[in-house]
């Protein structure tokens, strides 16, 4: 890992495997909580702050930390399926999990909407249901029985093909299928309290807005934390054999 | 005011005919609005407005203020930003117009939060809040460059509404060197780390950018507070700073006898003979009748003509101002795409508004570069679910999205405004659908021409070029759209277009169009302003009576400009 994100070999264009760093080499999270608990701001928690955000902000962000919503909309089976699939396109392999299957089933259940449907598309709760069918099919294609039972290379395997559209689908149009699923989860996933600590993201600013504009270290407010750019030193001391 | 005075005033002059902002509370954001008058459905008002956006509140505001009586009919909620607003990208996703809507075409446009409002104040409530002014030569492309269209109107007749509503919104820039050369009524806002770093990467590829032209006032303007640079401008301005016309504009209306009729749904725009008598509209699930000696529909480029398309009756069997087959037509939206750049040092591009620094060196035709008309460079500041599509735009998923996702803070991006020309095939018609109104919804098809796809690919390498020159580490890139511009366009004569150079519909004398569907071509500069000027216009020449409702043929109405 290198010593300070000063350079750009952590990211997946700039590697020269086309892979990004393994994310287990971050620091733990020491504040708050992450997604995985990694992340580049381990003493950073976003919620420390809501006692300066506006009630109605502080109310709204508080509960979506808090609540994973009943599922109500999905049928067990298309659970089966979406909830390793979200797992997968959004790399949640461990607990703590932002719970995003159960967030985009709330959005459908409170009949949300975005204001648009491609005219060869279904309404979205049904793309959805169709993609989950889609990757069980794909799946029994492959020799599994369902996109479940798939170990992690080859559901890697499927979600590649699924988002480079060349999955086949009688009743999808397969890359707007991947949009929509890929844009309604992202949609929930970033949204969450957790996700704005990994990334160091300052989350609601009113009434107290920001006054530190700058670039780097003169651009953090006080109640902002520096990014972490050593190794985890669970990790880091024993392999530099310093213990 | 010469341009030594307008420097030496700048951030201290204030509307001479327009008192919103000191008419807003000093303790909460809500528009006051105890004293709004009520009018009865059976009172014919002078004027039905349909959309309390640009440019429904702009001309009720300017007719208020000549003595009309006037109904805004908004069909979404009258906003408290205190207590319905949040401070949260995904929790805004109220403010936008997410009612059932099908696109298609071969390159379809995504619509809802994209480009389009919901609520009073309209799609302007997250409008990133550039105010740049149209060029002159946006008037008449046709003549110039053989693409587009001809407007029916002058960019000199535009001008003084510029200018008016530049003090009005207030408008904050560095004198501005490129279409008209102008100043602005506010000095420019401090520059954020992120977008200095723009700056010097097109200056040192020989781009020129300037600061501003932001809807938002340097300073606090009236009982309006200062900016707090938290970057939610598209999420809606909890503070009241960035401008809109629920702030700007409908206080001092509502001050002058407008009413503001939030939550009543257009349904249709009645007629009888060559004239409209009111507009049918649904309330809590009752349909009603407004009536009014005159009618505008500012619905925007979607639902304007989607709502004279659904008034369809005897004389007008296609739709109010459809004789023609011309409703709907030559809808544009702008290239839009945008590239981050990675730098080693964090820059937090969510931080300051999002509207920051732009050029419009690029704005004109050059026929060296192979295409007609131009495009604006801008930048842009995406909070976390935005800057998540644009990562999932570029191709990344999984554990490759969640590191570039953590990587954030070291990112800023700028954003492409390209001019697409308008196209007859790029049109709103009537789906098969329904919506919870039980109405038709709309359908908008569009497809690209190779001069619109010619102009964003050549955008997109001088993005690059600029990202290089700035010695970026990686780049990221999203293709997108932004705005809608024309669908019940302006002209010169029915057969080519939907309403007169007045705004007013072909063929019924008191039915008008004021809002961005009248607008020809789309320049490639933000339409908020051109919106707000072009009803400011329209507003003046009805209030003066240049342009009367009255039952003389369309079109015969003396013209003084």
């Amino acid at each position: 890992m290198a010593r300070s994100f000063r350079e750009a070999g952590h990211l997946p264009k700039q590697s020269a495997d086309g892979e990004p760093r393994p994310p287990e080499e971050l620091p733990r999270q020491r504040a708050g909580l992450t997604p995985q608990m990694h992340g580049r701001y381990p003493d950073y928690d976003v919620l420390a702050q809501a006692d300066h955000w506006d009630p109605v902000t502080r109310e709204l962000l508080e509960s979506r930390a808090r609540e994973v919503p009943p599922v109500t909309v999905f049928t067990a089976a298309e659970e089966a399926c979406l909830r390793p699939f979200l797992d997968v396109v959004l790399a949640q392999d461990a607990e703590p999990r932002i719970p995003v299957f159960e967030m985009v089933d709330k959005k459908f259940a409170q009949g949300k909407l975005d204001g648009y449907r491609y005219e060869d598309m279904p309404e979205d709760p049904e793309t959805w249901r169709r993609v989950a069918a889609m990757l069980d099919r794909v799946a029994r294609e492959r020799g599994a029985p369902s996109f479940a039972a798939l170990d992690d290379e080859a559901r890697d395997a499927v979600v590649d093909a699924f988002s480079e559209g060349e999955l086949e689908s009688e009743d999808l149009n397969v890359s707007r299928a991947w949009s929509v699923v890929m844009r309604g989860a992202l949609s929930e996933f970033y949204s969450h309290p957790w996700a704005f600590n990994e990334i160091g993201f300052g989350g609601p600013a009113y009434p107290r807005g920001y006054m530190r504009m700058h670039q780097g270290p003169q651009g953090r407010e006080p109640w902002e934390r520096p990014e972490a750019f050593e190794e985890d030193p669970v990790i880091d001391v024993p392999r530099r054999g310093l213990k | 005011m010469s341009r030594r005075l307008a420097r030496a005033a700048k951030g201290a002059v204030f509307p001479e005919d327009n008192d919103s902002a000191f008419l807003l509370d000093v303790h909460r954001r809500a528009v006051p609005t105890e004293a709004m008058p009520h009018y009865r459905d059976d009172d014919e008002v002078d004027l039905v407005i349909v959309g309390a956006g640009a440019g429904g509140s702009v001309l009720a505001q300017r007719l208020a203020r000549a003595g009309w009586r006037i109904v805004i009919l908004e069909s979404g909620p009258f906003w408290d930003p205190d207590r319905d607003w949040v401070s949260d990208e995904a929790g805004q996703h109220k403010i936008y117009w997410t009612a059932p809507r099908v696109i298609g075409g071969e390159d379809p446009v995504e619509l809802g939060k994209n480009n389009s409002g919901h609520g009073v104040g309209g799609s302007m409530v997250h409008f990133a809040g550039y105010t740049p002014r149209f060029h002159p030569s946006d008037f008449e492309t046709y003549t110039r460059d053989g693409v587009g269209a001809d407007w029916p109107l002058s960019y000199a007749d535009l001008k003084p509404h510029y200018e008016k509503v530049e003090r009005e919104l207030p408008v904050a820039g560095q004198d501005w060197p490129w279409g008209d050369p102008h100043s602005y009524p506010h000095a420019a806002h401090p520059l954020s780390g992120a977008s200095e770093l723009g700056r010097e990467g097109a200056r040192k590829a020989g781009i020129e950018m300037r600061v501003g032209p932001v809807a938002i006032p340097n300073g606090t303007f009236g009982n309006r507070p200062h900016c707090i640079y938290r970057g939610f401008c598209l999420q809606g301005c909890k503070v009241n700073a960035k401008a809109s016309p629920l702030i700007t504009h409908l206080p001092d209306a509502i001050a002058h006898g407008v009413e503001v009729r939030a939550d009543s749904h257009a349904a249709r725009v009645e007629v009888a003979g060559d004239r409209v008598t009111g507009v049918t509209y649904l309330r809590d699930g009752v349909e009603r009748f407004q009536r009014g000696a005159a009618v505008a529909v500012c619905g925007y480029s979607i639902e304007t003509p989607r709502l004279l398309l659904l008034s369809a009756t005897e004389g007008w069997e296609d739709g109010l101002g459809n004789r023609h087959d011309q409703l709907g037509r030559y809808l544009m939206v702008q290239g839009a795409s945008q590239v981050a750049a990675r730098f080693p040092q964090p820059l937090r591009q969510w931080k300051a508004p999002p509207p920051e620094i732009s050029s419009e060196q690029f704005y004109e035709t050059d026929l060296a570069r192979g295409f007609a008309r131009g495009f604006s460079i801008q930048t842009v500041g995406p909070l976390p679910i935005a800057w998540a599509e644009h990562v999932l735009a570029d191709g990344h998923w999984g554990r490759g999205l969640r590191e570039y996702m953590r990587d954030y803070n070291h990112w800023t991006t700028l954003g492409l405004l390209c001019e697409l020309l308008p196209q007859a095939r790029n049109r709103v018609t009537l789906a098969d659908e329904h919506d919870s109104h039980g109405l038709p919804v709309a359908r908008f098809d569009y497809t690209q021409c190779d001069n619109d796809r010619a102009n964003i690919a050549y955008g997109t390498k001088v993005l690059e070029t600029v990202w290089e020159a700035a010695e970026a580490q990686d780049t990221l890139t999203i293709d997108r759209y932004a705005h809608l511009v024309g669908g019940a366009r302006m002209g010169f004569r029915p057969e080519e277009s939907v309403c007169d150079r007045d705004q007013r519909v072909w063929g019924l004398a008191n039915l008008f169009v004021c809002d961005g569907s009248v607008m020809p071509t789309e320049g490639s500069a933000n339409p908020a302003l051109t919106i707000m000027a072009l009803a400011s216009r329209l507003g003046e020449r009805l209030g003066k009576r240049l342009v009367t409702a009255s039952a003389e043929p369309a079109g015969a109405a003396s013209y003084t400009s």
